[in-house]
């Protein structure tokens, strides 16, 4: 019987169109599936093909896709009771187990085919044209069939399991898809267990557990290897789930009642009283004859009825707060990582629990978007009373756009919980300042815009597509065609849907700029949806006609008069803004895309590149005067470069590389004794300027010259986020250059052998004789004299390195005068915000004389957490650095602290930008955490020594010198006032991202002293390695080392690099750590830094 | 008023011709439109209330040309599907008030006070908070019309509103169609004759959608006054009668076929003239449709 019953259902389904759809769908989307899951990842020696990516990737799609299982699983059942046969069906002979089981099976073997279709386009995206077959292993049949086994078919049979009796047992398709969210919220309460042997086994996904059962491997074996299935925590993962599912089956096999009523006999005896009642009276009562409206004021009503009306109707929907309270949970139970910095969470501040509550909740609210807008669109066809809708005189547009409404503001209540929970979450960590106005924006200006730009779409094509789930399909494969636009660069605001991101708030500087451009390509975008709507309430079902020819056809007769004017109103509002937009980003600014941007990098490099190492001066003297405009976002420097020969032969031209930006002008250039000026690459914004005089070796020029940067309207995606209201930071790099600029060549290797262009080194070989007298390019020096006035708005403070010789406020702009008593590398940066201040200083106690070195905190008001831990590791840091390496050799030392669009500190002469977000408000316990507010100020100081006192050749090794010693120094004080535990802590935190990083490794590692740009090499094991040194040989003998090698290598008068125009290199730093070593642990220095030892 | 239909035409993409050059002249008051299912009728009557496109031909009410001007149309339309839902956790208060706010009645106390009549009128007062979900057939028909009549319709089209009813709940309802005023065109569909007997002042029967009879029921009863004649007969010889006289019907009576024949003169043969009620009229009708060249 039950065969029957199988066949009967698997017939059915043959027949239906959304089998096919739901397949292709699958299909289609598993072609680019490992592109998609890893979009963005470095495969490093990964295979594209290899097991391990094709377990993630399907476990991730199944995943993402489960919504599709419970599209088919959930209506096998509930189908009946939707068409009303039940009855018919339950009260033949079949038997119960019969028809569940017949049900079932049925419904899995079409679930099964409609999956079969990510095995097949998996396999098939494996040939697609865009996969290099140097990323690829040889294809196997096998590895996928294997992986669809164990991977997909197990969890597809618990989503089955699921999805099928919560269909069958509520008769409720909404509340099938919110088992979905619940899956998902599974799936994120899994990540909160720390276990991860627990964390493996409880994965619905088993996303985290094909990472557990490989975690030991290398990346080649990770690129290569098949997952291990038998035995693992693979194999007792997929056993509990599967487990899981025959108890949900058992459990709605016994609950499943064979019965046509779902308990209503309360309500049915409550009618059969009232159905007595006498009929008598009734034609005594008139029906008054009430005014009916067709008006502006009378449609007002209505889309006021209609957005409140279905409103209530989600509302009384028991799944939709499912949803809005897994939402609310996630938050509470979930570990959440705030703006963590190396296992350090920070402060609960509003913009991290926003952040935090946005990611979280994003899959709830696409679901609630795709799902509820089918259900609203088809709201009356469900209920069947669309009939009676249809032939009244209402508006199709006003219902619909009602209905619009009506999903918004679901997603208002959605966000309000939310909040409400953020703000428990803070309450419950002790955390009250909860600034409800980032609150609101975050949700409101950031999400809910675009939410309700894809609802349009989401309405529109459920208004075109007249069915339900092919429309659900197609709305989702808009969403993700919008993605990919993106990535593939078509993503200018006027024509990538919804336009950019608000981009990052951070405290300092709230949303800044970004607000005013962004709201407005969200109004040009909402016109448009408007316009959307109006077309798809033209084309909506209305009546019986459904077929969508007949129905283009009969919308011209729909367009009534209001309408018409509604619509040509909004058009020309949407043609207005939009050319207003145009007009800002491809008139006054340039829009490039990303082919025209290649396009240039190439032409540069191929026109400029002979002048790379053409002898050209070096920039001895710099004395700008500089006006920031942070508001206006504009600033002018003026002033001079003396620039000086220090090569052998004499320079008749001087190339000059001004910024690319054309809101950056080079308003005037002039040369002592003047030059001639050549344009021919103007394109590229390189001038060459012939000098009247030849620059004889030794002799120096004075270049005067003002720029200026001209903020005009807004560019098109999130423009430059250096010159901001409160919070600029820019370096002199911004400044004109000299020579040919390396950083304009096209990067990515992949690219460039398309382009047939040679591959290109990060770094040049430790012998290359032309990178060896580089430190870094642009104009290098051994040293400047650095003098600077820099202005800015009256109420904040403008900070660059040097002395402050005169402070004055003049027009209502402050002014400040910085100069250097000492020379400089020719690395500077301009800070301006509104500051509070924190002062102290240290007086140094090693040397002869007493030196007092000032040094000052900048900081945004009420980012004074750790403020103290700062300033106490200036001074520790001045005291070890000066003490054992050499002494300080500024007058005063700053940390200022600047908006967190960029996550870093970085060390310039006596001065430390800081971003926000790493040290200012991190929440530190010292009996847990790593003071990494502590660490860092040490690690950014020793720079002042690495960095500042000693430069590094442009060559491999060049990182070992400047951040692997500067991490060694910054231990050494964390160890010094830190218990051993933190020291050991910080450790293993380094170890774990060393074998993070060497996991994405896609070339060979490099020993230490021939790395290049691995962070994993330079900061983790260099950490390691120096600690393990100091603990060989001794921490005195490292620093005795060092400081033989500063006295040596340091540009101002080392004893070595004053004879020679090269800068120092790995190979010299490691002659002076074999110096120190004992002759019989000499075997240490080539384990720990000439070789690739493994742990 | 009038509905006026000329020589409407339908064909549904499967070929089905479900309309053929229907031509009516619908007055105020109740028309009765009787015929098989698919007939056509409900086809009919979705034109009429703008919910399907016609291929060709015309229909005017008054002044409005309800092909074109669909809007205009269903301001002064009240429709009741022969099929409808309601959302079952609303009350008929609520559903109702919904409709009269979208049918255009935007003031709230008029719209209260019409909401409150309607209920009242249509006998659902008392059960006004219940959720619709509980309702008997009999109740949702009702509110069916309640909501029909909300924008007091000038034209007023209701599909096989009885079909399913018990004789009860059919009496109740007719009360509150019999009540409507002569100012309105009121369409009955429906394939229950006694529905048109009671109710109607004028009425057309269709067939394979076309018009084959249309005129006042009892003028219609009078014109086959002494051509009806019945006989009970044994089940083995219908078919026989069948090829010998024109049967319009068979029913059956004490568990034996009666037969129905229509005959110019009294043909004898056991035969007994019966007074000739519209159910006969109908199946004549109906018969001769199908049967044309017995005719």
């Amino acid at each position: 019987m039950w065969y029957n019953i199988f066949k009967f259902e698997i017939q059915y389904r043959i027949k239906r169109p959304d089998t096919y759809v739901f397949f292709l769908f699958l299909f289609l989307f598993s072609i680019v599936g490992v592109d998609f899951v890893f979009q963005g990842a470095d495969f490093g020696a990964m295979k594209k093909n290899s097991p391990f990516v094709i377990a993630k990737t399907m476990g991730a799609i199944t995943g993402i896709f489960m919504i599709l299982a419970s599209m088919i699983m959930g209506v096998s059942v509930l189908r009946d009771f939707e068409y009303e046969i039940e009855s018919l069906i339950f009260s033949t002979t079949i038997k119960k187990k019969d028809y569940l089981l017949g049900r079932f099976l049925g419904s899995f073997t079409v679930l099964l085919f409609v999956f079969s279709g990510v095995l097949f386009g998996m396999m098939l995206g494996e040939f697609m044209p865009w996969h290099n077959p140097n990323y690829l292993l040889e294809f196997s049949f096998l590895t996928y069939l294997k992986t669809f086994l164990i991977v997909t078919l197990p969890t597809l049979f618990f989503g089955a399991s699921l999805f099928f009796v919560t269909g069958a047992l509520s008769r409720n398709l909404v509340v099938v898809y919110t088992q979905g969210i619940f899956l998902f919220v599974v799936f994120m309460l899994t990540k909160a267990i720390t276990n991860q042997f627990w964390q493996a086994i409880l994965d619905p996904f088993s996303l985290t557990t094909t990472t557990f059962v490989t975690k030991s491997w290398s990346a080649l074996e990770r690129g290569t290897q098949s997952i291990p299935f038998f035995g693992g925590a693979l194999m007792y993962n997929k056993l509990f789930w599967f487990s899981l599912g025959i108890l949900a089956l058992l459990y709605g096999y016994k609950k499943f009642n064979f019965n046509v009523i779902k308990n209503k006999q309360s309500k049915r005896k409550k009618v059969q009283v009232s159905n007595i009642e006498p009929v008598s009276d009734a034609s005594a009562i008139t029906i008054p004859d009430a005014e009916k409206q067709y008006g502006m004021l009378s449609k007002w009503t209505q889309l006021k009825q209609f957005s409140w009306f279905y409103f209530l109707n989600i509302c009384k929907q028991s799944s939709f707060w499912a949803i809005v309270i897994c939402g609310m949970v996630i938050i509470l139970i979930n570990s959440v990582s705030l703006g963590t910095v190396y296992g350090v969470d920070s402060y609960p501040a509003t913009y991290f629990i926003v952040e935090e509550l946005k990611e979280t909740s994003i899959y709830f609210f696409i679901i609630i978007l795709v799902f509820y807008s089918g259900e609203l669109v088809w709201k009356e066809r469900g209920a069947k009373l669309n009939l009676i809708y249809d032939a009244t005189a209402m508006s199709s547009f006003i219902n619909l756009a009602g209905k619009y409404i009506a999903l918004n503001l679901i997603y208002v209540v959605l966000m309000l919980a939310l909040i409400s929970s953020g703000i428990i979450f803070q309450t419950l960590n002790g955390y009250y300042n909860y600034e409800f106005s980032v609150y609101f924006s975050g949700f409101f200006l950031e999400i809910l815009p675009s939410l309700a730009l894809f609802t349009f779409i989401a309405f529109f094509v459920q208004a075109l597509v007249n069915h339900k789930f092919v429309g659900i399909m197609v709305v989702i494969i808009l969403f993700i065609s919008t993605i990919t636009l993106g990535v593939f660069g078509f993503d200018h605001d006027l024509y990538f849907f919804g336009g950019r991101s608000l981009g990052t708030y951070s405290d300092m500087n709230g949303y800044g700029h970004s607000l005013k451009p962004y709201l407005l390509i969200k109004s040009y975008w909402l016109f448009f949806g408007i316009l959307l709507l109006i077309i798809g309430s033209l084309f909506i079902v209305r009546g019986t006609e459904t077929n969508l020819l007949k129905r283009l056809k009969i919308s011209k007769q729909r367009i009534s008069k209001p309408l018409f004017i509604f619509g040509s109103v909004i058009t020309i509002i949407f043609i207005l803004l939009g050319s207003f937009i145009f007009y800002n980003t491809n008139v006054l600014n340039d829009y490039w895309t990303n082919s025209e941007a290649t396009e240039f990098r190439i032409a540069y490099e191929k026109n400029l590149k002979s002048f790379e190492y053409l002898p050209q001066p070096k920039i001895v003297d710099v004395n700008l005067k500089v006006e920031l405009y942070p508001l206006s976002r504009n600033y002018t420097a003026e002033g001079y470069y003396i620039l000086k020969n220090t090569n052998e032969q004499p320079i008749n031209e001087i190339h000059i590389q001004k910024l690319l930006e054309r809101s950056v002008t080079l308003d005037t250039i002039t040369f002592e004794g003047g030059a001639t000026e050549n344009n021919k690459y103007a394109t590229y914004n390189y001038t060459i300027y012939q000098l009247n005089n030849t620059l004889n070796p030794g002799d120096s020029i004075k270049m005067n010259f003002k720029q200026s940067l001209t903020t005009k309207g807004f560019e098109s995606g999130n423009s430059n986020s250096t010159i901001v209201g409160n919070g600029t930071f820019f370096k002199n790099q911004d400044f004109p250059t000299i020579g040919y600029s390396r950083k304009i060549e096209l990067n990515d290797n992949d690219e460039r052998s398309k382009y047939n262009l040679p591959e290109r080194t990060s770094r040049a070989s430790r012998d290359d004789m032309t990178e060896l007298v580089n430190a870094r390019s642009g104009g290098d020096s051994d040293g400047i004299n650095f003098e600077m006035i820099i202005g800015t708005e009256i109420n904040q403070t403008a900070i660059a390195p040097g002395n402050l010789i005169k402070q004055w406020t003049e027009n209502n702009r402050s002014y400040y005068h910085y100069k250097m008593k000492q020379p400089i590398v020719n690395f500077y940066a301009m800070v301006s915000a509104r500051y509070e201040l924190k002062k102290d200083k240290w007086i140094s106690k090693s040397d002869s004389i007493t030196k007092h070195v000032a040094l000052e905190i900048y900081y945004h008001k009420g980012h004074d957490y750790n403020i103290d831990r700062m300033m106490l590791s200036m001074k520790a840091s001045l005291n070890y650095y000066s003490t054992h390496f050499s002494p300080y050799q500024y007058e005063q030392l700053r940390i200022m602290e600047f908006p967190r669009y960029a996550q870093f500190a970085q060390s310039f002469p006596g001065t430390v930008p800081f971003s926000e977000s790493i040290g200012f408000v991190l929440d530190i316990d010292d009996e847990t955490d790593v003071d990494m507010a502590f660490y860092v100020t040490a690690h950014e100081i020793a720079h002042q020594w690495f960095g500042m006192q000693v430069a590094a050749a442009n060559v491999k090794g060049r990182h070992l010198i400047l951040e692997t010693l500067s991490q060694y120094a910054a231990m050494m004080v964390l160890k010094e006032h830190y218990p051993k535990e933190r020291v050991q802590q910080f450790l293993d935190i380094q170890n774990d991202r060393y074998l993070e990083g060497k996991r994405r490794e896609s070339g060979q590692e490099p020993a230490l002293e021939f790395v290049e740009n691995q962070e994993y090499i330079y900061y983790a094991k260099g950490a390691i390695n120096m600690y393990a040194l100091q603990k060989e040989i001794g921490e005195d003998k490292v620093n005795l080392a060092l400081k033989r090698f500063i006295n040596d290598w340091n540009i101002i008068d080392g004893s070595m690099k004053n004879h020679t125009n090269r800068y120092a290199t790995s190979k010299d730093l490691l002659g002076y750590f074999k110096e120190v070593t004992p002759d019989n642990q000499q075997y240490i220095i080539t384990e720990l830094f000439e070789s690739v030892c493994e742990f | 008023m009038e509905l006026i239909i000329n020589n409407l035409s339908k064909t549904y993409s499967n070929g089905i011709k479900a309309l053929q050059n229907i031509s009516l002249d619908i007055p105020t008051g109740m028309f009765g439109l009787l015929g098989p299912n698919g007939a056509g009728k409900s086809t009919l009557m979705r034109t009429l209330s703008t919910l399907q496109e016609a291929d060709s031909g015309s229909v005017f009410l008054g002044d409005i040309d309800v092909l074109k001007q669909k809007n205009e149309l269903r301001q002064v339309l009240g429709y009741l599907p022969q099929q409808f839902g309601l959302y079952p956790k609303i009350s008929a208060e609520v559903l109702l008030n919904h409709f009269a706010v979208l049918k255009g009645i935007a003031n709230k106390s008029e719209r209260q006070e019409l909401v409150k009549a309607l209920l009242e009128k249509t006998n659902l007062y008392e059960v006004r908070k219940q959720n619709l979900k509980g309702y008997s057939g009999g109740m949702k028909q009702r509110f069916g019309i309640a909501q029909a009549l909300l924008n007091n319709p000038k034209l007023l089209i209701v599909d096989e509103p009885t079909a399913g009813l018990d004789p009860v709940e059919r009496n109740r309802f007719y009360n509150v169609l019999s009540e409507l005023g002569e100012h309105t065109v009121v369409i009955l569909s429906t394939h229950i004759v006694d529905d048109v007997k009671e109710l109607c002042t004028n009425m057309a029967i269709i067939n394979q959608g076309q018009v084959c009879l249309k005129g006042n029921p009892s003028q219609i009863i009078e014109d086959l006054k002494g051509k009806v004649y019945k006989k009970t007969i044994e089940k083995p010889e219908l078919n026989l009668y069948k090829q010998n006289y024109q049967v319009i019907s068979e029913k059956l009576f004490l568990g034996k076929p009666t037969i129905h024949i229509l005959s110019d003169n009294n043909p004898g043969d056991g035969f007994t003239g019966v007074n000739a009620d519209l159910e006969d009229v109908y199946f004549s009708e109906i018969f001769n449709n199908t049967n044309p060249k017995s005719n």
